[in-house]
């Protein structure tokens, strides 16, 4: 039987009277990397921040481990320590070095002691070749570093599943493939991936499994090829084709 | 023309006469400020984290009226001592506590009553800048922070504040150069700082002009002192421009790792920053 890591049941989030998810239900099983796909405004970014508790869903349960993790009063720190989490907007924290970057959480948090974590985090960062960048500040390197760096700190922190949210949405077009190589890099060697994506090249070679979402639902979800190859619905059909003529 | 060498005569026989005491005032002044901006700043500080510890509608009920409690307490503080001057504060302080208490509890020395006051004023001011240093941070940084685990104090200490704190140098620098001058309302509690002299000295010999010439000059002196070297503090803190590289980065594109449809094409940039054939080789 598959090692279930996440699993959302009936997820519903509203923004005042805005329904934004409504009865969401998938599965995140180990080594599963899935992407989802999906118009803007279909509700990919706010499913995700729910499932690392950046948003209060309204209802419905998401449980790690079987643990429900969207109750009132949940340890939330604790549980978003094995649940890292890269942003379309990098969020590196400005006041430290790449490398520091990479250190404090597992200082922090993980309370693991300096020399422990600083060796730790430049493993990560020779694998996505930042390595040579430790002593820059974010605001001296380009996207696509910044991208990798905030990708070597989730790691360094040992989650258990990585959530991508558009991590190459705010990169030029040639950036997109040193990010999109580390991810690919990480799937094959068996890190479980949720990835909010529109590249849809990514989606189909790397991931297997996919979810289409369209107006707040899960429209379609299943292989790669599949989805891409025989969708059943038409709303899929529609917005495949809108990216194909691209 | 007269009437300034009159003026240096004088200043410099005031000078030369009350000197000790002029510098001992500064020194007095300085201190005070110094301390009590510190002091002021820690106030703020707290205030501000306090302030903004997050709630939402899932927390128990404990908890949500706890934290609005305390919002309410530092909005109340900040209102009254930013709200009334700073002489009426030190006389309610300084007089009400041992007559509203029988005497039973004073001020040991004026030096504790009056790094009170300045530090309770400037606290209250600096609540507020600190509040707007904090806003002033993109929520990304905080959302990257919890998003490895750290709790709402981690994420202050290690992330928001050292950023929303440079942010606020200015404004702390400000609050100092205003304690440097403002001190001098605390004559009333008989604190003996650089204006005190003034009033002692010219008491003394009625020659106000010259003295408040020379109050002037030692005021304007501390507060330009202390101008540059705040921003002396700022560009330390802002760090280095540079940094060095350790290695080569094997994953960035540069020219014969990337093909691109107008590779070698006139509209290729790198075509032209390494043209195949040198023009007028060697």
């Amino acid at each position: 039987m598959a090692d279930m890591i996440l699993q959302v049941k009936h997820l519903s989030k509203a923004f005042g009277s805005h329904e934004v998810l409504r009865d969401i239900d998938f599965t995140v099983n180990r080594g599963d990397v899935t992407s989802i796909i999906g118009a803007s405004g279909s509700g990919k970014s706010t499913l995700l921040r729910c499932i690392n508790l950046l948003e209060q869903p309204t209802s419905g349960e998401i449980l790690y481990h079987g643990e429900n993790v969207a109750r009132p009063g949940f340890n939330a720190p604790a549980y978003r320590s094995h649940v890292g989490m890269v942003f379309q907007s990098f969020n590196l924290f400005n006041n430290m070095t790449v490398l520091e970057n990479c250190v404090v959480g597992q200082v922090q948090v993980l309370k693991k002691n300096r020399k422990e974590a600083t060796e730790h985090a430049m493993e990560y960062l020779e694998k996505v070749g930042m390595a040579p960048y430790i002593h820059a500040k974010p605001r001296q390197i380009s996207g696509g570093q910044k991208q990798r760096v905030a990708i070597a700190r989730a790691l360094a922190m040992d989650p258990e599943v990585l959530l991508f949210d558009e991590p190459t949405s705010a990169l030029d077009p040639e950036m997109v493939g040193e990010v999109l190589g580390v991810m690919q890099r990480l799937a094959q060697e068996g890190m479980t991936m949720l990835v909010v994506t529109h590249e849809m090249a990514f989606a189909r070679d790397v991931s297997n499994h996919v979810v289409y979402m369209n107006q707040g639902v899960i429209c379609e979800e299943g292989a790669p090829k599949d989805l891409f190859g025989a969708p059943q619905k038409q709303q899929t059909k529609d917005f495949l084709a809108r990216f194909r003529q691209n | 023309m007269d009437k300034f060498i009159q003026l240096g005569q004088d200043m410099a026989k005031l000078w030369s006469n009350y000197r000790g005491m002029y510098l001992s005032g500064m020194w007095n002044t300085l201190l005070l400020a110094l301390v009590a901006t510190a002091i002021g700043c820690v106030i703020g500080l707290a205030c501000g984290i306090l302030n903004t510890i997050p709630y939402s509608k899932n927390d128990p009920a404990w908890k949500r009226f706890l934290l609005k409690l305390i919002r309410i307490l530092v909005r109340i503080y900040v209102e009254v001592f930013r709200g009334t001057p700073m002489v009426l504060q030190a006389v309610f302080i300084f007089y009400g506590l041992p007559y509203f208490t029988d005497n039973a509890m004073r001020f040991g020395s004026v030096w504790s009553a009056a790094i009170l006051i300045v530090s309770v004023n400037t606290g209250a001011y600096m609540a507020e800048s600190v509040r707007g240093g904090i806003i002033s941070i993109d929520p990304g940084q905080t959302e990257g922070a919890k998003a490895i685990g750290m709790t709402h104090v981690q994420t202050m200490t290690h992330v928001i504040l050292p950023q929303a704190l440079r942010n606020i140098m200015p404004q702390i620098g400000n609050n100092f150069i205003i304690n440097v001058k403002d001190t001098s309302v605390m004559f009333i509690i008989s604190f003996t700082e650089f204006f005190a002299f003034h009033r002692y000295i010219t008491g003394v010999n009625n020659m106000y002009f010259p003295s408040a010439a020379i109050e002037m000059i030692g005021y304007l002196t501390m507060t330009l002192a202390a101008s540059f070297l705040l921003r002396w503090l700022e560009t330390r803190m802002d760090g280095s421009d540079s940094y060095e590289l350790v290695q080569a980065d094997s994953l960035t594109m540069t020219a014969g790792t990337y093909n691109h449809p107008g590779k070698g094409s006139p509209y290729d940039e790198r075509s032209r920053e390494y043209p195949k054939e040198q023009k007028g080789g060697i």
